[in-house]
């Protein structure tokens, strides 16, 4: 096991710019997310960090050794490739077998060496070891693809290439194991149990795991922290909730669920709140702008609604209702305020009746809860 | 450190396939254009290392002039074989266009009776090598043939079609190049467009106007293309015209083969060389012009539904059609069958008598021919797995396009040219290599390389990269990774690839004839030369066992690709 250090790493394809400075400390045993829309640089740090990418500048540690000269098959990193990348010729025991059957290689006589290469290029021309059978389903057991060991991958559903993808990249005990995209090519509801399985396996091995995905949805919810990426750049890294509730720009913020973001000038101080000017009325925030010019972020569910002769306290606003839409357990309001469309997130509850399109309603925000950027 | 490693042995082998193709193709060709224009034989491997030969050669430079091509005009023999060249392939591509397009109108489109059988008998003629169906067309159309005998029993006499005229050559060719076009007409009318024809049909047109206004143009560029193609095939073709031609006929193939194998005009050869060379390319370039702007638009779109037409008039005059042409071909092939048994035959439908005595005559004193044949086919098939396998790497990992290109560059090069240009070239020291078994592997294996390389090309790019990265990142080195990994998926794109390179190089007539040496004779050298000593029965004999044993490659190859699949 071993954390993962990743300094002034800048990655230039002839002439273009994929990586551009990326630092990263990610630590043992920890759930990495990288974060970003597609075309950022995801996939080639993974590269870089696995090896199959030579860094034009920057150094990368595993543990404490560096490993920028060291090449591809020696860094102990297990990869989950986004096309899961199983041999083809091999069935499901004998992809999982494949490193133990490499390190065999590496140890033992020249008869052993024979088999073992019969074995890795085909099953019927040589028996495994009784060590290689007990650890490879041991594995196949956990990941419960002990039935399938027999067939070949092709033979399998998308769900149990996967796992079996997994498993592959496990039996080798890497220090690191990452995973490019692994879930893109399941359908919905698999991705979520498969989410659930990733994540169970990760911590009970305390395997310290990079995970890449566009889907901010599923970063957010297995990761530990996220490292949000735009460009060839790390532009935010955090724990999922500093993110979403301290997002450091509008395309985070955009990015990680959406908000509502209007521009605004600072126009005074009430005590430790900002009083931020917007077109036709005032907010108050109790984050601390850099400018005088800011953007108001808001998140759709930070925001309170009501009819407008019921309740509210302070900062009220008012607005009428153009839209309502059920987004499953949430209902989505479209409120307009002067020339803003506001986004209202609220939790749908039975038996409470939704406000109609033309409904005049009154929104409340709290202060902590706008953040300026 | 490592990496410069890998890097220095990769292009190592890299540097030696691009050697070999420099020596054995560029070099060849090259040399054989200034022989052209200075009218004397020059040994370019000598004038590097001794400067004596290097002397002679700039000397020889000194003399060159156009003058040899402007003999063309006035030779009048060159010319005419060219024009005649010319014409027969004319005549060849048009009549084979024309003769397919019921055919692969039916197999495309139709649900034409025994289909199936049909279909499978068509390919008989790329098992058969044109020399050994020119012989047959003999056995069928000669003065004492069978057919003539037949003619003559009800018409009274002459021949029904003279095989030894540009007509009988053009029979044959016709007959054994057809399938080269059938199946690119078979896609051509899979392809076009349907949703056209089905408007066309919505608008009221009949099935006729349909066909001739709708669907014939729709297929065009691909009929064009395949008469290119059988252009290209039947200008480079060497077996039909050299059992066939008579005297008074000059075709270029026979012409350039008579100066080098009768006169030694070395100057006279070169000429004919480059200028099969220039046509044979010319018309192939014409070809892929044509093939590449159209694409057809629906290899990426929805499969389309296509109607296939039932009605049972058509369907069996189709059906009809295509068994008369199959029956040349079978009747052809029963005519060889029938002579290898021959005691005699005569005048008359049938031989005088049968006997196994043709065989055993074959298989007691002839019997080298074939272990030859097995020898170098099994030589150039070596060779070129060797290079396909790392051509094809360097192809698809590393865009390799130059060597991609060159391995391209022996389609548009008849056989007789390249055995020309390589006589020529390694006839002396310091690398005399013409008439040994070493330059005759070479020159099939270059020959038969493009379809090699295709075939590995293809396996290669299936491939993915991510599974030789996969094995790599569990460990293994790229070596490993490539005899665990790649070997095993490129097995079969090299097991196909390898059968053919065998079949073609045990049909493989031109350089056969030209450059093996008498101890090395392989069978088609034989049966050539046992067809102008006048022993036909042993040739028959001899042709049959050659296209059993293609038969039986060709039977392990669909076995091998169907078990893949
Ligand atoms: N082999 C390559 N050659 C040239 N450009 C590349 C190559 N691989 C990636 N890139 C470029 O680098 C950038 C980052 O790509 P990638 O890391 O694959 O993004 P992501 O995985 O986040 O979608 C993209 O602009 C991409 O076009
Ligand atoms: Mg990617």
């Amino acid at each position: 096991m071993g954390s993962v250090t990743v300094k002034n790493l800048i990655k230039q394809y002839d002439g273009v710019m994929a990586l551009n400075n990326v630092n990263l400390e990610i630590q043992e045993g920890e759930f990495f997310a990288l974060l970003g829309p597609s075309g950022c640089g995801k996939t080639t740090t993974m590269r870089c960090i696995a090896g199959f990418e030579k860094p034009t500048n920057g150094e990368i540690f595993i543990g404490k050794q560096k490993v920028n000269d060291i090449p591809a098959n020696k860094r102990n990193c297990g990869m989950v490739f986004q096309s899961y990348a199983l041999f083809p010729h091999l069935d499901v025991f004998q992809n999982v077998a494949y490193s133990l059957n490499i390190k065999e290689l590496e140890k033992r006589g020249p008869g052993t060496k024979i088999k073992t290469y019969a074995r890795m290029i085909n099953k019927k021309l040589a028996k495994s070891p009784p060590e290689i059978e007990k650890k490879v389903m041991e594995i196949l057991e956990y990941v419960e693809l002990a039935p399938y060991r027999n067939r070949l991958t092709s033979e399998l559903s998308g769900g149990q290439q996967q796992r079996v993808a997994l498993a592959r990249a496990l039996a080798m005990e890497p220090a690191v194991l990452l995973m490019d995209e692994p879930l893109s090519n399941l359908d919905k509801k698999l991705r979520n149990s498969m989410r659930a399985t990733i994540r169970k396996i990760q911590l009970d091995l305390g395997i310290t795991t990079i995970f890449v995905t566009h889907d901010q949805e599923e970063a957010m919810s297995m990761a530990d922290r996220v490292a949000v990426m735009k460009d060839g750049d790390v532009i935010q890294l955090g724990t999922p909730t500093e993110l979403y509730s301290n997002p450091k720009s509008a395309f985070i913020a955009d990015f990680v669920g959406s908000s509502n973001i209007f521009k605004g000038s600072v126009i005074g101080q009430d005590g430790e709140r900002s009083i931020v000017q917007l077109d036709g009325f005032q907010i108050r925030s109790t984050s601390i702008p850099k400018n005088k010019e800011v953007e108001v972020v808001i998140r759709p569910e930070n925001i309170e609604i009501a009819l407008g002769e019921e309740h509210p306290g302070d900062d009220i606003l008012e607005g009428k209702v153009l839209m309502s839409t059920y987004l499953g357990s949430i209902v989505r309001y479209d409120v307009e305020i002067g020339p803003y469309i506001v986004m209202v997130d609220t939790t749908y509850q039975s038996g409470k009746s939704v406000y109609p399109p033309g409904a005049n309603v009154k929104l409340t925000v709290d202060p902590e809860k706008v953040f300026l950027l | 450190m490592k990496m410069l490693k890998r890097f220095d042995g990769h292009s190592l082998i890299k540097a030696l396939i691009v050697l070999f193709f420099i020596v054995f193709l560029v070099v060849p060709l090259f040399s054989i254009l200034i022989v052209s224009i200075t009218g004397v034989p020059i040994n370019v491997f000598g004038s590097l290392v001794d400067p004596e030969t290097f002397k002679s050669t700039i000397d020889a430079f000194k003399n060159s002039s156009l003058e040899f091509y402007k003999s063309i005009a006035s030779k009048s023999g060159y010319l005419s074989a060219l024009m005649n060249s010319l014409e027969l392939s004319l005549l060849v591509s048009v009549v084979v266009v024309v003769m397919c397009l019921p055919i692969a109108y039916g197999i495309a489109r139709t649900k034409m009776p025994f289909k199936k059988t049909l279909t499978a008998l068509c390919t008989i003629p790329l098992i058969v090598p044109t020399f050994i169906a020119a012989n047959a067309f003999i056995v069928m159309f000669g003065r004492s043939g069978w057919v003539t005998y037949i003619y003559e029993s009800l018409r009274g006499n002459g021949l029904l079609i003279n095989p030894s005229s540009m007509i009988g050559i053009a029979m044959v060719q016709v007959f054994f190049f057809f399938p080269y076009a059938l199946w690119p007409m078979v896609a051509a009318f899979k392809l076009s467009d349907i949703t056209l024809e089905e408007g066309s049909q919505n608008l009221g047109a009949k099935n006729w106007f349909t066909f001739a206004f709708v669907t014939m143009p729709l297929a065009l560029p691909g009929l064009i293309s395949s008469a290119l193609l059988i252009f290209t095939v039947s200008f480079s073709d060497f077996g039909t015209p050299i059992i066939l031609a008579p005297k008074d006929l000059n075709l270029i193939v026979v012409e350039a083969y008579r100066e080098i194998a009768g006169f030694f005009n070395w100057a006279g050869a070169a000429i004919l060389t480059v200028i099969m060379v220039v046509v044979a390319a010319f018309f192939f370039c014409l070809q892929h012009l044509f093939t590449k702007g159209k694409s057809y638009g629906t290899v990426s779109g929805k499969p389309k539904k296509q109607k296939i037409i039932k009605n049972k008039w058509l369907t069996r005059t189709i059906a009809g059609y295509t068994c008369l042409v199959v029956l040349v071909l079978l009747l052809a092939m029963i005519s060889v069958l029938l002579q290898s048994f021959a005691t005699t035959w005569g005048v008359g439908v049938l031989p005088d008598g049968y006997t196994m005595a043709n065989y055993q005559a074959v298989f007691s004193s002839s019997f080298e021919n074939v272990t030859n044949s097995l020898i170098l086919a099994s030589g150039a098939l070596v060779l070129s797995v060797v290079i396909a396998t790392f051509v094809s790497y360097f192809v698809v990992r590393q865009n390799a396009s130059k060597l991609d290109f060159m391995t391209t560059v022996p389609l548009v090069v008849p056989g007789i040219a390249l055995g020309i240009a390589l006589i020529q070239t390694f006839n002396t020291a310091p690398l005399q290599l013409t008439g040994t078994a070493t330059i005759l592997i070479i020159a099939y294996t270059i020959r038969r390389l493009p379809y090699m390389v295709r075939s590995t090309v293809g396996t290669m790019r299936s491939i993915k990269q991510d599974i030789e990265e996969a094995a790599v990142n569990l460990g293994a080195s790229r070596l490993t990774a490539a005899i665990t990994v790649v070997g095993p998926l490129m097995i079969p794109g090299i097991a196909a690839g390898s059968i053919l390179v065998f079949i073609t190089v045990i049909k493989e007539t031109s350089v056969s004839i030209l450059m093996a040496p008498a101890e090395w004779a392989p069978m088609s050298l034989a049966i050539f030369q046992n067809i102008l000593r006048g022993e036909y029965y042993t040739a028959a004999a001899m042709s049959i066992i050659l296209v059993v044993l293609v038969l039986v490659l060709q039977a392990i190859a669909t076995k091998l690709s169907k078990g893949d699949a």
